[in-house]
């Protein structure tokens, strides 16, 4: 390996370590209101995410001017999760305890000088959560060894989304079934009250006109 | 040793160059909303997925779409879907900046709609690879990691698809039952009414005839 190869390698990882930041999601925040985004999550799920907001067209680590923002994150049943005030970046990790609808609201603190705020929301859930350094340590495997681990996490993932999206299938067409059934049911029940409802009519109203000595 | 030492620079790289860079976030959009994502590297596959979910309405079901464009660094439109409810893309960053992902309503109702973004690297890495002799072994293992990536978004969607579709056959399996006890009330309601419309109309004439 030659130097001048050993070089771009090198520049390669610097950047591809040094810009966590730039990675995720960009969305413009309004001026009132607040922007919210969500994620269905399982129990047990780990959640890590990282948001940082900035002022202009890029994000850039050493701006003068930071905006502050609010971020409130609540879990499916209400209860708060994180709440920060006049950031301009931070990180919350939690893990799922419900299963359900996560929101992760972000809002303005006040006027920021009428500038178009832009906040990065970078959000990883299952593996890329997971501290592959611990594991590392731990197990005492590195390189190949623990790239091929990562694999496995990633396969078992795959495997546990497929089950769980052939349950839904399944409660789905359970669901299904019961609506036909139902509407099988109803219509039946509508017919025979059609047809009690006329035969009541008749006799009460012959039995009026008894009454009134018209028959 | 040096070697060995290189060797694993590749792999660290690698890692790090294939951490799966992409989210899949849900947003409930009000009439236009726009996201953005900075792709590092030119050539770069970017796969991206969206599906509406549901539209904030109770009752009526409709089943217009939303619109979805995506522009690139100088704001050229690279696709656009009119009225999709779900679909998915992908395409090669012909050059590094800004992307933009932009949505419009143009229904009345507040929809919420998933939204997934996935970016793979591998692609810009194959040139470099071939002309450094690069250990196989590693480069498929980043094709295999690459492709587990692809499935894992391509789940995403479809567990986004499913979801909308088991809030349609709810929604359904309601509006059945609504509909019947409607039914009812109203085949009971008018049949009361014909009952008492026959009797006016005899009393009218049985009081003008006997007097």
């Amino acid at each position: 390996m030659k130097l001048g190869e050993a070089r771009w390698l090198w520049t390669l990882l610097i950047v591809a370590a040094a810009v966590p930041a730039a990675r995720g999601l960009w969305l413009d925040l309004p001026s009132t209101g607040s922007k919210c985004i969500s994620e269905e999550l399982h129990n047990n799920a780990v959640v890590l995410a990282d948001y940082y907001a900035f002022i202009g067209e890029d994000y850039d680590v050493n701006a003068t001017q930071t905006p502050t923002i609010t971020v409130k994150v609540t879990s499916p049943y209400g209860n708060e999760i994180h709440h920060s005030e006049k950031v301009a970046h931070g990180q919350f990790a939690f893990t799922a305890t419900e299963a359900g609808n996560y929101l992760a609201c972000f809002s303005l603190d006040g006027d920021q000088g009428g500038k178009k705020v832009t906040v990065g929301i970078d959000w990883k859930t299952g593996i890329a959560a997971k501290d592959w350094e611990t594991v590392a340590r731990k197990e005492k495997i590195e390189g190949l060894e623990l790239e091929l681990k990562k694999l496995e996490e990633a396969v078992e993932t795959i495997h546990n989304n497929l089950y769980h999206l052939v349950n839904r299938e399944a409660e789905m067409r359970e669901v299904s079934e019961s609506t036909n059934a139902r509407v099988a049911w109803y219509s039946l029940m509508a017919l025979t009250i059609c047809i009690v409802t006329s035969i009541l009519q008749v006799l009460y109203l012959r039995r009026y006109f008894r009454k009134k000595k018209l028959i | 040793m040096k070697m060995g030492m290189l060797m694993f620079l590749m792999m660290v790289v690698v890692i790090g160059c294939l951490m799966r860079v992409g989210l899949g976030i849900r947003f409930v959009i009000d009439k236009e909303e726009c996201f953005s994502h900075n792709i590092l590297y030119e050539g770069d596959v970017v796969h991206s997925s969206f599906v509406v979910i549901k539209a904030d309405n109770a009752w009526h079901h409709v089943d217009d779409g939303i619109d979805f464009v995506i522009k690139g660094p100088g704001g050229e439109k690279i696709k656009e879907f009119h009225d999709k409810i779900s679909d998915k893309y992908e395409f090669i960053a012909e050059r590094k900046g800004i992307y933009h992902f932009c949505f419009s309503n143009k229904s009345p109702f507040h929809e919420t709609v998933d939204f997934d973004v996935l970016v793979g690297h591998y692609r810009t890495y194959d040139q470099h690879a071939k002309s450094e002799h690069f250990n196989p072994v590693v480069e498929q293992i980043s094709k295999l990691e690459e492709a587990l990536y692809n499935i894992q978004f391509e789940q995403h969607w479809l567990e986004a698809q499913t979801d909308r579709q088991a809030l349609v056959n709810e929604s359904m399996s309601q509006r059945a039952v609504f509909k019947a006890i409607f039914e009812s009330l109203a085949l009971i309601g008018a049949s009361s009414l014909q009952v008492f419309l026959l009797q006016r109309l005899f009393e009218r004439k049985l009081g003008t005839s006997r007097v």
